[in-house]
């Protein structure tokens, strides 16, 4: 990011609902066409955060800005977003032209500009020819796309996403995945979207920022979220991992209450508690006494074989926990349970994150 | 498998029901039929069949008073239908919008012009002119029961069923829909006229049908708040019966179950035209 306006900048924004803390003073910035994933369990505030971007919540405290211009008590008429809602919120008395024209009207915009615009917007959502459609004569992909298209047509600053392809079944989902982020290319406006499927929020987005229980937990890009995760939830919510309590015993070394000494990285004092995270398909799975001259390793005993077709999944007992190591691509299985292992990983594998 | 398989009851329970349902269907029609055979006898003697004739609608029609009291029944039922559209329409848009003071008791008082005996509010709505005119009037002017607070009481009763009807339709309404509506640059008028309004619109009709149809059909209310020039259809119908049942009355009551056959005709009609045109643009 190297804008100097940023296309939402939330500073220090709670929302209560009377008792209930549904947004806990976040901070947070997306830069100019970026497309930012707010991703965490129900619940966690993201909604809420969206709704107020898009007006549709009022903060209860703190101060909301779209490119520089203090929105945060405005009505949803007067801001420069428009959203595509969780279940599309298409206006069922409307054919497809008249919902994807309704925004454009109420701006007071007709004839041949509006023609010309719900062309281009039927055309780049690939909606051509049902424009005289009711939506519920679509199906569900198409409907999506006629919410896209009713938001875009408007030309907003910010897009604004509500678990855009939660309704959608699998196949269909990984299909709008790729077309969201080519739209997104497209058109370069900022995409905010919010979503509870790590995988997606990974998959689709340049920068993700995880949320529970009100709070803004830790904001970066995928690699960063996934690689170094800044919280055990970060860690436990993004992906598979195994969660080791341990403590720091020197700058490169943590002592895990297994007794084992293992070399990584702590930001944390010494003698202070940490969790080391451990990914599963980062970690590798070897005979016992061949340890790796670089990295770190754990002796354990193949307690339990999963088979995934794509992958095979070794439960590991090493000591009183329990190591998940996912093996990937490897024909037949070399290991059976009751053997003795060690569970190697390269230096880097393992996060230390503060409790 | 052959056959079916006979489940529940028996052949003969079944024949006995088909039975039943004739007798409660006649129970139900022999009356009304008797009532249009006779409004076309040619005798004046209401229950000697004299031969087929349009005698006595004529002499209904011609009959000043008939046609005042049609004309009156006509005004009554519209105005209040429409009023009451508006505000049955308002107060169940806010008791299902808004948390207001007293929102709990006016919710639980504003049906009960549906339960409370027509002779009740007739009696309520009497007094009530009564006290009101006697404090109007200590300012000057000297107000009369007429066609104007006929229109009231029915307005009075007809908001409740108006609400009624609406506010179910309301529990089926989709807020997401009016925030959808903001977010594309809606202001809060324009969302109820463009969105919301549309769609209750199916219970805001159904609600004016029904109070049209109520407003047509009341008598005790009607009867106690009238005055002298301001009688009612049903008012008139009911008081001249008490001098005998007439030919006349005959024609006059089969005029009104006609036009209460028309008005469910084309709601129905109106609800199928609608029906089949969203099925046309499935076909295209």
């Amino acid at each position: 990011m190297t804008e100097a306006v940023a296309a939402v900048e939330i500073e220090g924004v709670t929302k209560r609902f009377g008792e209930v803390v549904a947004v806990d003073d976040i901070d947070l910035a997306i830069g100019d066409g970026e497309f930012f994933a707010l991703l965490g369990p129900s619940g966690c505030g993201k909604t809420t955060t969206l709704r107020m971007i898009a007006g549709l919540d009022l903060p209860t405290e703190g101060r909301l800005r779209i490119f520089g211009e203090e929105v945060g008590m405005a009505p949803p008429d007067r801001r420069p977003v428009n959203t595509v809602f969780q279940a599309y919120a298409l206006f069922p008395h409307m054919t497809v032209r008249q919902n994807i024209e309704f925004g454009l009207r109420m701006r007071g915009i007709k004839g041949p500009e509006l023609g010309r615009r719900v062309a281009e917007a039927t055309g780049m959502v690939r909606l051509a020819g049902m424009e005289e459609r009711r939506p519920d004569q679509l199906s569900g992909g198409q409907q999506q796309r006629v919410a896209l298209a009713r938001a875009l047509v408007n030309q907003p600053k910010v897009l604004l996403l509500d678990e855009p392809l939660g309704a959608l079944d699998l196949k269909l989902r990984q299909e709008m995945q790729q077309e969201l982020k080519a739209l997104q290319r497209e058109v370069g406006i900022t995409f905010v979207f919010v979503t509870h499927d790590q995988e997606e929020a990974l998959a689709m987005s340049e920068r993700i920022g995880v949320m529970s229980e009100g709070r803004l937990l830790q904001v970066g890009t995928p690699r960063e979220i996934y690689d170094r995760p800044a919280s055990r939830f970060v860690a436990d919510f993004i992906g598979r991992t195994n969660i080791l309590e341990a403590s720091v015993e020197s700058a490169g070394t943590v002592r895990l209450d297994s007794g084992a000494l293992i070399d990584a990285e702590a930001s944390t004092p010494e003698g202070s508690r940490v969790a080391v995270s451990l990914r599963p398909e980062r970690v590798r799975l070897q005979p016992r006494g061949t340890a790796a001259a670089e990295g770190a390793s754990l002796d354990g005993e193949v307690r339990d074989i999963t088979y995934l077709g794509h992958a095979v999944v070794y439960e590991v007992a090493a000591g009183p926990v329990s190591v998940e190591v996912r093996v990937e691509g490897e024909v037949g299985e070399p290991f059976a349970a009751g053997d003795e292992v060690t569970v190697a990983w390269d230096r880097g594998a393992a996060a230390v994150v503060a409790d | 498998m052959s056959g079916v398989v006979e489940v529940g009851l028996g052949r003969r329970t079944r024949r006995g029901l088909a039975v039943w349902a004739w007798v409660v269907f006649a129970f139900l029609y022999v009356p009304i039929f008797v009532l249009v055979v006779f409004s076309f006898n040619a005798s004046s003697r209401v229950n000697i069949w004299g031969g087929f004739s349009f005698q006595w609608y004529g002499e209904a029609l011609r009959n000043d008073v008939i046609t005042s009291a049609i004309r009156v029944s006509l005004i009554v039922a519209l105005v209040s239908t429409v009023v009451s559209m508006v505000l049955g329409t308002a107060v169940a848009l806010a008791l299902d919008r808004y948390r207001f003071r007293g929102r709990r008791a006016l919710d639980g008082t504003v049906y009960l012009p549906i339960v409370i005996p027509d002779i009740t509010m007739a009696v309520m709505l009497l007094v009530f002119f009564a006290e009101a005119f006697k404090f109007i009037d200590s300012f000057g002017p000297r107000l009369t029961l007429g066609i104007s607070t006929v229109a009231l009481s029915h307005i009075a009763f007809n908001i409740s069923f108006v609400c009624v009807v609406v506010r179910a339709r309301l529990d089926q309404f989709d807020r997401t829909l009016e925030e959808a509506a903001r977010d594309l640059y809606a202001t809060g008028w324009q969302t109820f006229r463009r969105v919301t309004l549309p769609l209750i619109m199916p219970g805001v009709a159904a609600g004016g049908l029904l109070a049209l149809t109520l407003s047509l059909d009341d008598v005790v209310i009607s009867a106690f708040v009238s005055g002298p020039g301001s009688t009612t259809l049903p008012v008139y119908v009911f008081s001249s019966i008490r001098r005998g049942v007439t030919p006349e009355l005959n024609a006059i009551s089969t005029l009104m179950l006609a036009a209460s056959i028309a008005l469910v005709l084309g709601s129905l009609a109106l609800q199928r035209r609608r029906a089949s045109a969203s099925q046309q643009t499935q076909v295209l």
